[in-house]
């Protein structure tokens, strides 16, 4: 029996090449909309992480090694003072030897005495991520008070990274712009071609008093179930490699910026990928259709 | 919406109408005739003369180049896509090279009108089987087009023509693939959907189908129609075909 959607479409011969570049569509988009997805929690990671860590040093040692005797605690407390009175800042304490110990632990020798060694005084700062402080800011109020202090901030080498992930971010949504580009085209063209091979059956069904939306609906539904079932299972082709590649880096990278996998989110904008492409399919093969009939009388 | 053009209750109505294909000539020239309803004509003339694109203005498959045609009391060229598409399907054609969809079996193909005019499945069940019965392709309901020899190809198309109970039928000689016999049976469908009230249109070479029901011709000539009445005053031709006897089932 015939149902809504095989009327002109009997045979898969010109069903295939639809489904086949939907795959492909699919499958590409998929990959590329994963690296992007990676991308920009990377780079949003890398921004927390570097408004977030904000370091001030104050030297115990001049550049010829010697101590700098109690002016380091002078430094010191005109630097807290510096750094609490900035915008955008929630606090600063500077780090005993207990904590600094700790943050030494992986590159000192058990049992080492901490106070031998020629340290830096540490002060933490903590930042307010609701108001950023101006970084350069403090940087030049530093320079100018406490000229031996030394701003560790990894914004200033990261922003051109971060400028440089987001420009490719916004070239993968070029690319996805094309794809959708070429998926449109594919559809017009392959539902054109189905067309001018069922032109008689159409105009016999058209003769019989089929109103055009009787035979638009037959290309709607035809060309959207044929691109989900493409895009589904170049999806379904895309998970394993995304995975793959996801598995390896977090076993095998040492960067664990470069080892943040998909999240669940980050999946459910994936599968909406056949979602997008088989309405995009109905909508296209839907105006074409509507298009063409407009030669019949 | 439809009903404010309705102008009168013929079915069909050609005045003055010409026709002629893109970059050809005329080949229906000045055509004057109309259509009452529940009439039956036989359509004759040679190959050529014009048959079937009288035929094709008729299905609303063609506008006039010149003149005014009005298919049930409306006129053709003011109608929209809408309504024009209401009105085929009160038309039921049979086309001389049958036109059956190959990748549909018997069933769907005459199933096609009722489903295209949204008839539940179950009413489509019923009436498809059972007159695919009477015009004995009962046993090849699932049989492919290419699988069934022209005669019974004929017989499809026939079926799927007056599947719907058409107001108007017309046929572009339906008789031309089946043996006699078969064409007498079908003529009885034909008169037998007439004395219901359809009105039919039978374009033919078949003479002796005309002699005997003497229906009067519309008869083609080189692009001009002349309307040649019956000869006798018109007599019951399907009580008097049935009586033939017939394999009436």
């Amino acid at each position: 029996m015939i149902n809504k959607t095989n009327l002109f479409f009997g045979s898969a011969s010109d069903t295939l090449f639809l489904a086949w570049m939907s795959m492909i569509m699919a499958f590409i988009a998929t990959l590329i909309l994963a690296g992007g997805l990676i991308s920009y929690a990377t780079i949003s990671d890398w921004e927390r992480s570097v408004s977030g860590a904000i370091t001030v040093q104050i030297p115990t040692y001049d550049r010829e090694g010697k101590p700098r005797g109690d002016v380091v605690q002078e430094d010191v407390e005109t630097a807290l003072m510096i750094l609490r009175t900035s915008d955008g800042i929630k606090g600063a304490t500077v780090l005993d030897d207990n904590q600094m110990a700790t943050l030494m632990q992986p590159w000192l020798a058990p049992n080492t005495v901490i106070q031998e060694l020629p340290l830096p005084q540490l002060i933490d700062v903590e930042i307010d991520h609701a108001a950023p402080p101006h970084i350069k800011q403090i940087q030049a109020d530093l320079a100018e008070q406490v000229p031996q202090a030394v701003l560790d901030s990894h914004r200033f080498w990261l922003d051109s990274l971060v400028r440089l992930a987001h420009n490719m971010l916004k070239m993968i949504g070029f690319i996805l712009v094309l794809l959708t580009l070429t998926t449109t085209f594919t559809v017009i063209y392959a539902t054109r071609a189905s067309l001018t091979v069922h032109e008689s059956v159409i105009n016999l069904v058209h003769m019989m008093g089929a109103n055009d939306f009787f035979i638009i609906r037959q290309y709607a539904w035809h060309s959207m179930k044929q691109t989900f079932l493409g895009a589904l299972f170049g999806f379904l082709l895309a998970i394993p490699l995304i995975i793959g590649v996801s598995f390896f880096l977090r076993t095998f990278s040492n960067d664990t910026a470069l080892a943040i996998g998909l999240t669940s989110w980050h999946w459910g904008i994936l599968a909406f990928i056949p979602v997008i492409l088989a309405i995009l399919g109905f909508l296209t093969a839907y105006k074409t259709v509507d298009c063409y009939l407009k030669r019949f009388l | 919406m439809i009903e404010q053009n309705k102008l009168s209750s013929l079915i069909a109505e050609f005045n003055g109408v010409s026709f002629r294909y893109p970059g050809g000539n005329d080949v229906l020239k000045d055509i004057h005739f109309s259509l009452e309803p529940g009439s039956f004509h036989f359509m004759t003339g040679e190959s050529g003369a014009g048959k079937t694109s009288l035929l094709s203005l008729l299905y609303l498959n063609a506008l006039p180049t010149k003149g005014r045609v009005r298919l049930f009391g409306y006129a053709v060229d003011q109608l929209s896509r809408r309504a024009k598409a209401h009105i085929r399907r009160q038309i039921g054609v049979v086309f001389q090279d049958f036109c059956l969809l190959n990748h549909l079996n018997a069933f769907d193909n005459v199933a096609l009108p009722l489903r295209i005019a949204g008839v539940k499945e179950s009413e489509i069940r019923h009436h498809v089987s059972e007159l695919l019965a009477w015009v004995g392709l009962e046993k090849q309901m699932r049989a492919l087009p290419p699988e069934l020899s022209g005669g019974e190809q004929q017989r499809i198309a026939i079926a799927r023509a007056v599947i719907n109970r058409p107001t108007l039928l017309l046929a572009d000689e339906p008789t031309g693939n089946v043996d006699d016999a078969m064409a007498n049976r079908l003529l009885r469908l034909f008169l037998e959907l007439n004395k219901l009230g359809t009105t039919v249109v039978i374009a033919t070479h078949n003479q002796g189908l005309i002699k005997q029901t003497n229906f009067p011709q519309l008869h083609l000539s080189h692009g001009q129609l002349k309307i040649i009445p019956s000869q006798k005053p018109y007599v019951d031709m399907a009580s008097k075909l049935f009586n033939r006897g017939g394999t009436h089932d």
